[in-house]
């Protein structure tokens, strides 16, 4: 099992009254697996994924995670724990305008402490599997979305993290870029990559193993 | 990781350019003002330090009380040194100077034997044989033991020798002094040039050739060697059995009444460090050295430390202010990894560096300003950046402030929670927002300040150039070196007078400027018993033509006149101060005993301005007299240039082998007061270098501030907000801090400029205008500046705004 959540509840307080965003979560989550989350606007599934990528807090239940008492653990080692297994994509990219993209797949390896030649020969790796060594020298800027996210997923992979978190990968991606990550996720799973995706879309559900519904916080 | 931090700082500098500008650039004015106010305090208080024994190195200065007024004096008689060397075991040497001219100190024509032009040369000093060794002048030629042993002995500095001499055989020359051929002068030695931040400046040294051994004559400084480790005040204490065993026995011989006496014995004499004699003298003293002056000196240090810390507010600010464009990229470096550490260490370095390069542009910009600077403080300063402590303590200090400056945007920026900067819920900027509101305050109330202070120094520095002085300053030109007319003096006036361009002549150098001779005597109204005290006046030796020549005014009686021979003997004229203070209600007729001389009053003048607007005028009377330093020409209307020709032409005529040397008494008067002026203009120079630093951080901080609210400007827009609204609404939220910053410095500008006029006996009372002048400046430059921003802003186009959501 890699997670694990029990009664999970989470909720902020406004004018006396508890409004929650997510009510008694439960949910396992074995390795291989690839969930999609799906539900309306305000359901809550950007905020679970942020709980399970412990980005965020939760205020009542139990989240195991690697058989770790998620709650329990200090802040900084919480963070440790996501920054060694965690990889995170974006619906928006959220590249680092400022770097290149050799430099955006180098980063996450830098605050590993990777050595430096070990670093390149692993960014090297990467842009290779994503067909991406032409462009290794450009800025966020300059590349189309579909390029950008694929940059994205190329980073949160280059880790080797167990899991990856993937909030609306394809929300600004039209179709057929949108269709090319999907496919590049299903690759990836098959090669035993965990994921979990938060979607819109029926269609890109479809490529995950199993779909949760969430309805005001709630599973349904 | 650390080159990937210098990477990202590289990138951010290039990314946003006129930030990085104001950013780096306002941090570099800073430094520049810092540094060169630190090379000014530097110089200032490195008067004197090179002695070797500058700890054990004394000026004696006699202290007592007048009527209530203390009274410092820097002069002594002839036997006082070596009294005190032959007295007093601590004290291993004790030396005098005489900076007189009429003892030959100062302004000197001199002539090489066997040529035939005089050069006129200004600083002679007369010495004796025990100050060339307190004062450790260092002979490169001749005998230091018996250098100034001699008479018609001279010393001269290299500099000077290599000028006259250029062979090198300066050594046993001839030399003649004033063309007077009867009184040959030897070089007996060369000296090394005195150090520019000496007290003491002289290029020739003349030994002490008085001879009057009388304890009432007080003509010399006094300095003093002490064994290390003596007590000062005990010394200064004992020192008082001068006045005992030598002065008062003196003075009963003179016939001094007991009173006088008993006030002699309340006075006392002080020690004051050598080091002391530049930075901490006293106005009172009358030394007519250069001075500096300590509190300018941490005003100064003030200023800096004001406009570094300004600059470091504004790199504070600008750096928080950017936090909405930089919060992204830490939410996403901690969620792909990155600790709190890392990005503080990102943050630091980003700030290092900037600081860095502000150093290194700052010290570029210190240099290049220098000459200026040097031009304007009337020194010759030069960054030191050969020492081998210069550029590594540069080094480590643009690090430090660069940590300091970075510490807060660091640890601010790497708080931010990943989630809620990328969720978006983040309101950057609300939070700081009170700490940048106060942080503008300080910026703009510093300014304001000193705004309050430049205009302030402006105005009094009008005040006296334009002052009533009571004499006439205009159209008199000063001729200097007069000495050298000897007995020809007389024709030479007449001729002089004969011109038709010349209204009248004086020949004295007892002018009302720096330079003019001085002396102090005692006054008493014959035949009164004010308790033998006297009134402390000055009496001038002045001729016929002084009172018409200078436009002095007469208020009862009469001037000098030839028609009466008496006026040549025992005439005198007073000026109302003294006469008010000797009693006087009509003093035409009256007696005045003066060192047992007595003087009958014909006339009094109007109180002139004869010293610094600093002071009070004080009693002054004029006789006629001897004093020859220099001839004074009143010029009628007209061309000045041919005017001056005529005259020329006359001392030529008279003096064929010495260039005429002239000033104007106008010029000189102006440079009386140079010294305010001095402090005036680099105090306005570095409010100037303030009041722009602060500009441009006011400048970034609204580009940042309108940055933020683009959405919220657009929003309006779309809504139909007009022009004006938006304008009022970004102004309106940096003019209030403005305002409170007006409110907060004018208490304070007032206080400190108060401090400031107190030091003047003749200054302006500081009004209401010049706050609301000082108020309109501040609140102009920051509307100006915010302007800028705000109104493209409120023009921009409401779908540009938005389009980034």
């Amino acid at each position: 099992m890699l997670l694990e959540l029990n009664n999970i509840f989470k909720w902020v307080t406004t004018g006396g009254q508890r409004i929650f965003l997510l009510k008694d979560i439960n949910l396992q989550v074995e390795q291989g697996e690839f969930i999609s989350v799906m539900g309306p606007s305000g359901s809550g599934k950007s905020t679970l994924l942020n709980v399970i990528g412990m980005l965020d807090t939760f205020d009542e239940g139990e989240y195991n995670f690697m058989d770790e008492s998620v709650y329990s653990l200090k802040e900084k080692h919480r963070a440790n724990l996501y920054k060694q297994y965690i990889g995170f994509v974006f619906q928006s990219y959220h590249l680092l305008d400022d770097l290149t993209v050799q430099e955006n797949l180098e980063m996450p390896l830098i605050y590993k402490k990777v050595k430096g030649s070990e670093r390149k020969a692993m960014v090297a790796d990467m842009l290779d599997r994503f067909n991406i060594v032409g462009k290794k020298d450009l800025f966020p800027a300059q590349l189309s979305g579909g390029q950008q996210q694929l940059v994205g997923v190329a980073r949160a992979l280059i880790a080797n993290p167990k899991l990856i978190l993937a909030d609306e990968p394809t929300g600004n991606l039209n179709s057929k870029q949108g269709e090319e990550i999907m496919e590049l996720f299903k690759q990836l799973n098959e090669e035993g990559v965990t994921i979990i995706q938060v979607t819109h879309s029926e269609k890109n559900a479809e490529y995950g193993s199993r779909i949760i519904n969430l309805l005001d916080g709630r599973m349904v | 990781m650390f080159k990937n931090h210098l990477n990202i700082a590289w990138r951010t500098i290039k990314k946003d350019k006129l930030f990085t500008f104001i950013k780096i650039g306002g941090f570099a004015v800073g430094i520049a003002a810092c540094l060169l106010i630190a090379l000014f305090i530097r110089n200032e208080v490195s008067y004197d330090e090179h002695y070797a024994n500058k700890d054990q190195i004394y000026r004696v200065v006699f202290q007592g009380e007048v009527q209530g007024e203390v009274m410092k004096s820097t002069h002594f008689q002839l036997p006082f040194a070596d009294a005190l060397q032959s007295d007093f075991p601590e004290i291993t040497k004790a030396g005098k100077v005489n900076t007189i001219e009429i003892f030959g100190a100062g302004k000197r024509g001199m002539r090489v034997n066997g040529q035939k032009e005089n050069t006129f040369e200004e600083n002679f000093v007369l010495a004796d044989q025990e100050t060339f060794d307190i004062l450790e002048i260092q002979l490169q030629e001749g005998n230091p033991q018996t250098a100034l042993s001699r008479p018609s002995s001279i010393v001269m500095s290299r500099s000077k020798a290599d000028k006259y001499f250029p062979n090198g055989d300066a050594l046993q020359q001839t030399i003649f002094l004033d063309n007077d051929t009867s009184k040959p002068y030897t070089v007996t030695g060369i000296m090394e040039d005195v150090p520019e931040n000496s007290h003491l400046d002289f290029d020739f040294l003349l030994p002490i050739e008085d001879t009057n051994q009388n304890w009432t004559n007080q003509n010399y400084f006094t300095y003093v060697l002490v064994n290390p480790n003596t007590d000062i005040p005990a010394l200064e204490q004992k020192m008082s059995l001068i006045v005992e065993k030598y002065i008062i026995p003196a003075q009963i011989k003179r016939g001094r009444s007991a009173d006088f006496i008993d006030v002699l014995r309340t006075a006392e004499y002080k020690l004051q460090p050598v080091t002391d004699i530049y930075l901490k003298s006293d106005l009172k003293m009358q030394d007519g050295l250069k001075h500096g002056d300590i509190k300018f000196v941490w005003l100064f240090a003030a200023i800096a430390i004001f406009v570094l810390l300004l600059a470091v507010i504004n790199f504070i600010n600008l750096s928080t202010a950017k936090s909405a464009n930089r919060a992204k990229e830490v939410g996403l470096r901690k969620t792909i990894g990155a600790f709190r550490n890392n990005l503080v260490g990102q943050f630091l370095t980003e700030s290092v560096i900037f600081s860095i390069i502000s150093f290194v542009l700052g010290v570029v910009l210190a240099w290049a300003l220098l000459p200026t600077f040097n031009q304007i403080a009337a020194k010759n300063m030069e960054l030191p950046l050969s020492a081998w402590w210069f550029l590594p303590i540069l080094f480590a200090a643009g690090v430090l402030v660069g940590i300091l400056a970075g510490l807060y945007p660091a640890f601010y920026l790497s708080a931010f929670r990943p989630v809620n900067v990328l969720k978006g819920t983040l309101s950057v900027g609300s939070k700081s927002g009170r700490l940048r509101s106060g942080l503008v305050i300080f910026q703009f109330t510093t300014s304001v300040i000193l705004i309050i202070g430049t205009l302030i120094i402006y105005r009094q520095m009008d005040f006296i150039v334009s002052k009533e002085l009571g004499y006439d300053k205009e159209r008199v030109v000063v001729l200097e070196g007069t000495n050298i007319l000897g007995n020809k003096m007389e024709a030479f006036k007449e001729q002089l007078a004969e011109l038709s361009q010349v209204k009248s002549v004086t020949a004295t150098n007892y002018l009302p400027i720096d330079g003019g001779s001085r002396n102090g005597n005692t006054f008493m109204v014959d035949g009164q018993d004010d308790g033998g005290r006297g009134v402390p006046a000055q009496k001038w030796r002045v001729d016929y033509d002084y009172i018409n020549t200078l436009g002095i005014q007469l208020k009862a009686g009469r001037g000098f006149s030839k028609e009466f021979a008496y006026d040549s003997i025992n005439s005198i004229v007073i000026n109302s101060k003294m006469a008010s203070e000797l009693g006087l209600k009509d003093p035409i007729g009256k007696k005045l005993d003066n060192n047992s001389q007595i003087f009958t009053i014909i006339g009094v003048i109007e109180d002139f301005h004869f010293k610094s607007l600093k002071e009070d005028i004080s009693s002054l009377s004029l006789v006629i007299g001897k004093d020859v330093g220099a001839v004074s020409v009143k010029l009628e209307k007209g061309n000045p240039a041919e005017a001056l020709a005529s005259v020329e032409q006359v001392w030529n005529r008279t003096i064929p082998n010495q260039a005429l040397n002239y000033t104007f008494l106008e010029e000189e008067f102006t440079q009386m007061h140079a010294d305010v002026q001095r402090m005036g203009s680099i105090f306005n120079s570095f409010a100037l270098f303030a009041i722009l630093v602060a500009c441009l951080g006011l400048f970034a901080l609204s580009a940042f501030m309108v940055e933020q609210r683009r959405k919220e400007i657009s929003i309006r827009r779309v809504l139909g907000a007009p022009f004006k609204n938006i304008y009022q609404l970004l102004t309106l939220d940096f003019l209030k801090l403005v305002v409170i910053s007006i409110g907060i410095a004018i208490p304070i500008g007032w206080y400190l400029m108060n401090r400031w006029l107190e030091g003047f006996a003749y200054h302006i009372n500081i009004g209401w205008e010049i706050f609301s002048l000082a108020a309109l400046i501040a609140l102009g430059v920051a509307i100006v500046t915010i302007s800028y921003q705000s109104i493209g802003a409120a023009l921009l186009k409401p779908t540009k705004g938005l389009r980034t959501e």
